[in-house]
């Protein structure tokens, strides 16, 4: 992604201030995307640049720059989510500014009453005291830290340098700074892990922070553009084979309900509702939320016909640039406009995900409107005909076995809106 | 400036494939005209891209020019002929327009294949032939052991063999003067009536069907009522000429020339490549000896690339149409047929003369058509003796009787000469039994090279056996080959069943002894292009509905994205909506969802 098309969408440069000003509703959740890293992961496909150091300041002079003018579209901010990249790569005086730059911008009242939730990603070795002290006088209250795994073997497989132990010792620095709210990520179905190995990395995970309340478990994706994609194609290695992939998935779902901590969505884990990721549930909701910080996606509704997508320019400079030339709007891509059968096909794919599934009342009756509620009626019959779904309740959820299967009914139920 | 009978002469250059024919037949211009460097530069005969492209000669034409000899002029009438193996007919139809040939062999290669070939289809129509030992100037060029070559392989006398180097131009002064020399005229005419011979013919945008022929007896003449003695038509004729090698009208063409006629002809099928012509109102009583009729051996069908569509043709089903039609005009050799096929939509079953023909009239279709196409695997064409005693053809393996109704199975047999280097025999000869060869010949080229002679089925050659003839020998085993008939086999259709149903798309005849083993890499074919369902998946295949073979796609365990977050979601949703595409473009076989690579797989041609 380059200079070139940021600034040639429509033949014009578009930024998100063509898009927020539209009248949609105004947005509750806030994502930040700094995307330092000291190496980029070849799994990884998030925007990263690897950091010398150099550019935190100017970065974050123009993130809150960004800040100052995306907070005209907020309400009283329930969720922010800071992400990476590595957040925990930004020196703490540049984070001070910037914490102090969102409580001045946006009504933080609800995240620093305890009502709200602010999560920053954690990298094990760059957690430090000072850092997560720093963050907590901002109002920061969960973290979550990319483990991804605890044999050091594998961790080579996926081009992650930490060493283990540093997860315990950040997850400790963490609960020590007051952050009550501590979640781990781990990666399954790596290259050459056995289904022994994963439960070793469950049971390490399990006993790493008793007070550990979230858990995301990823098998391991293969992403277009990553250096891991590239290898895998090279013939390089194996790909963990299906049926591997399945019962490590099932094994997870057994062992972290037995730890007390639930599915709530395909790959996130929770002690209680209290335990889950206000954030994500957003975006598996389907709510509106802003976006901050180059490669950052928003989303905000505008009324039954769905709502605007859009995301920024995934460049440190160009963003930088625009945010500067613009007064804090990002120049932006991938701009989508309402549609209602896109904003129906979204709420089904998203939505299907999570345990409390889609309200069935509510979705059949928008797909009645876009005259397709017989054949989503019919779809959502065949899904619960292979037992991939249940109807319970006014809602339509995933059975265990539709967990493994939920891109399959999605794109049946998506496939009924024609 | 009128040329007497007796100095005109007749020829064509025949040859292996890149021993040099058209280089030799450039410099033959050159060196009678005034053809610059840089037309030459441009194989003059050659006025398709494709044929410049790939460097062989597909379609015969005809060019006059003049050369001084012992102080006379004399008409030299030079008949371009293709030099593949898929194109023995139309070099045989240029050569029945001849009284000599010219034959050109690689003095760095020897005598190959086309070579014997092409030389005895010259024997056998009492031409006289100069041999030619080409490429002096290479420095590993053996002219004198080539030379022993043709001799002792063809029993060409080569007292009188040219050595040249159409590239320096060495010798091609005594390669004229020799034609003049050794070269006879035409011959006496036998009738007063006209009778001119159609040896070729191609469709112009702007003047219809331009015709070549070779007048025997008589004269034609421009306003002349023709009729075409076979076909029983009659035109008047518009315009006589002939390609010195550009175009030049004349008045008339008398008995022993060689020429084209414009006679506001329509289509190539008013036309029979073989026919003569006469005068409408004064005929000829016998027609001059014609030609067979090319015979379409190869089959393989033809669809759009984006697919020829569930509901309708579409616009890519006229596109390939048009071009289909458009081809046809200029290659009477090529047959098609509407077809539809459950798996690849509506398309073209099509027949050729061979292998390379079809690939030559795919790339054309694509070049000059601008159609993307996709081609099934070629089959031949079979013969089926009914028990009620009827014969019938069958080209494609889905129309084969049921096995009660089917008294017997025939294949074409061909005739193939392969020359190989002495060490690869013991292979070849082990890859020509693998492929249901009969040994038939062995004889010496030289101390280093024999040519082999095999009866095979034709239906074992059009797969790779070409291929790999050139990977056993390095490239240097060249092969040709010549239908002799039909024979009964042992031959059995093998259904291919997925989930228990058969799809009659990817039916195949084979032969009894090798059907499992070509079923078996059917089934691994598919296997691998059939993406995992939520249930089980067997295929299998069928003899007369007995299962021979089995292979199993697993059911799929998951299908789940692990991530999924706020910036995913537009990526995410337009994934799915791709697949959901791809989903509306399989083909639902026994509740299974086949894509079209699968059919691809394994109807494409090669591995």
């Amino acid at each position: 992604m380059d200079e070139r098309i940021a600034l040639t969408v429509s033949g014009q440069e578009q930024t998100a201030a063509g898009v927020l000003d539209v009248g949609g509703e105004l947005a509750r959740s806030l994502y930040v995307h700094v995307p330092f890293c000291f190496h980029k992961c070849h799994y990884c496909d998030f925007y990263s640049v690897v950091d010398s150091g150099d550019r935190q300041g100017e970065f974050t002079d123009r993130l809150i720059e960004e800040l100052r003018f995306v907070s005209r579209f907020a309400a009283p901010l329930e969720t922010v989510f800071v992400g990476g990249g590595t957040p925990t790569l930004l020196g703490v005086a540049h984070w001070r500014r910037l914490l102090v730059a969102l409580g001045e911008c946006f009504d933080c009242s609800l995240i620093l009453s305890g009502d709200g939730e602010f999560t920053v990603e954690c990298n094990p070795e760059t957690a430090s005291a000072e850092l997560m002290d720093a963050l907590v006088a901002g109002g920061v209250n969960r973290v979550s830290v990319g483990a991804q795994s605890f044999d050091e073997r594998h961790l080579k497989t996926l081009e992650r340098w930490h060493d283990p132990a540093s997860v315990g010792r950040a997850l400790g620095i963490c609960a020590a700074a007051g952050i009550g709210r501590r979640s781990l990520d781990l990666i399954y179905a790596i290259p050459g892990q056995t289904l022994g190995e994963w439960e070793e990395d469950l049971e390490i995970a399990l006993s790493v922070d008793s007070g550990l309340e979230h858990m995301s478990c990823y098998a391991l994706t293969y992403e277009a553009g990553t250096a891991m994609t590239a290898r895998f194609e090279r013939g390089e290695f194996e790909s963990a084979p299906e049926e591997l992939e399945a019962a490590m998935y099932r094994r997870t779902v057994e062992r972290l309900g037995e730890a007390g901590l639930a599915r709530y969505e395909v790959s996130n884990f929770a002690r209680g509702d209290a335990g889950r990721s206000r954030h994500n549930l957003a975006y598996w909701r389907n709510a509106s939320w802003l976006a901050a910080g180059p490669a950052a996606a928003g989303h905000v509704r505008a009324g039954a016909s769905g709502g605007w997508r859009w995301k920024n320019v995934p460049n440190v400079r160009v963003w930088m640039a625009g945010v500067a030339a613009s007064g804090g709007a990002s120049p932006v891509i991938d701009v989508e406009g309402p549609d209602r059968a896109r904003a129906l096909c979204e709420r089904i794919m998203m939505g299907i995900r999570i345990d409390e599934g889609l309200e069935f009342e509510g979705f059949l009756e928008e797909a009645g409107r876009l005259g397709v509620g017989a054949a989503m009626a019919a779809a959502v019959e065949e899904q619960v005909g292979l037992g991939l779904v249940v109807v319970e309740g006014g809602r339509v959820r995933l059975t265990d076995e539709g967990f493994l299967f939920a891109d399959g009914v999605a794109g049946a139920l998506m496939g009924a809106v024609g | 400036m009128t040329i007497p009978i007796e100095n005109i002469r007749n020829f064509s250059i025949i040859a292996h494939i890149d021993h040099g024919k058209s280089t030799l037949a450039d410099r033959l211009l050159q060196s009678t005209l005034a053809v610059s460097e840089r037309e030459a530069r441009e194989q003059l005969l050659d006025s398709m891209d494709l044929e410049r492209e790939r460097g062989i000669t597909i379609k015969a034409s005809a060019v006059t020019v003049e050369h001084q000899f012992e102080g006379k002029m004399f008409m030299l009438n030079f008949i371009d002929t293709p030099g593949h193996v898929d194109f023995t007919y139309e070099v045989s139809r240029a050569l029945t327009a001849c009284e000599g040939a010219v034959l050109v062999v690689d003095s760095t290669q020897g005598v190959e294949a086309q070579t014997v070939a092409n030389a005895y289809l010259a024997i056998e129509q009492d031409l006289e032939i100069i041999p030619v030992v080409n490429k002096l100037d290479l420095p590993s060029a053996q002219p004198e052991e080539v030379a022993l070559e043709i001799e002792q392989v063809l029993g060409i006398n080569t007292d009188d063999c040219i050595f040249c180097s159409a590239k320096t131009g060495e010798g091609i002064t005594e390669l004229l003067d020799g034609i003049c020399r050794l070269l006879p005229p035409p011959r006496e005419q036998v009738t007063d009536k006209t009778r001119a011979l159609i040896f070729d013919s191609i469709y112009d945008d702007y003047r219809g069907v331009v015709v070549f022929v070779r007048v025997f007896d008589g004269r034609l003449t421009v306003g002349d009522k023709i009729r075409m003695m076979g076909i029983g038509r009659t035109f008047t004729i518009t315009e006589l000429g002939k390609h010195r090698p550009k175009r030049e009208k004349v008045k008339s063409l008398g008995a022993g020339e060689t020429g084209y006629v414009v006679a506001a002809i329509k289509t190539l099928k008013d036309v029979r490549v073989g026919d003569t012509i006469t005068i409408d109102h004064s005929p000829a009583e016998e027609a001059l000896p014609g030609y067979e009729e090319p015979r379409q051996m190869v089959f393989c069908d033809f669809y759009p690339s984006s697919g020829g569509g569930e509901g309708g043709k579409g616009a890519e089903f006229d596109t390939l149409r048009d071009a289909v039609e458009r081809l046809s005009l200029n290659d009477a050799s090529f047959t098609f047929a509407p077809v539809h096929s459950d798996a690849l939509g509506f398309g073209f079953r099509c027949g050729f003369l061979g292998l390379l023909h079809m690939e030559i009239v795919q790339e054309r279709l694509e070049r000059e058509g601008g159609v993307e196409i996709i081609q099934t695997a070629p089959t031949v064409s079979y013969q089926v003796k009914r028990t009620n005693g009827d014969i019938i053809d069958v080209t494609n393996p889905a129309d084969l009787p049921d096995a009660g109704e089917i008294d017997e199975l025939r294949e074409p047999i061909v005739k193939v000469e392969i020359v190989v280097p002495m060490e690869y025999i013991g292979d070849i000869m082990g890859l020509c039994g693998d492929r249901r060869g009969i040994y038939k010949s062995q004889m010496f080229v030289s101390e280093t090279r024999q040519i082999l002679t095999y009866e095979m089925p034709l239906a074992e050659i059009i797969y790779d056996f070409y291929d790999k003839l050139k990977s056993i020998t390095r490239g240097y085993g060249t092969m040709d080959y010549e239908m002799i008939g039909f024979h009964a086999d042992r031959l059995v259709r093998l259904d291919i069943l997925v989930n228990g149903v058969s799809v009659e798309a990817l039916c195949l005849i084979a032969h009894r002894d090798t059907a499992e083993k070509r079923g078996r890499a059917i089934l691994t074919k598919l296997r691998k292009a059939i993406p995992r369902h939520q249930f089980e998946v067997p295929l299998q295949i069928a003899i007369g509905g007995k299962i021979i073979a089995r292979e199993t796609i697993k059911a799929m365990r998951k299908n789940v994205t692990a991530k999924c977050y706020g910036g995913d979601v537009s990526r995410k949703r337009k994934l799915l909506e791709k697949q959901k595409k791809g989903k509306k473009r399989m083909k639902n076989i026994g509740s299974v969802e086949v894509p079209q690579e699968a059919f691809l797989a394994v109807l494409e041609q090669g591995e």
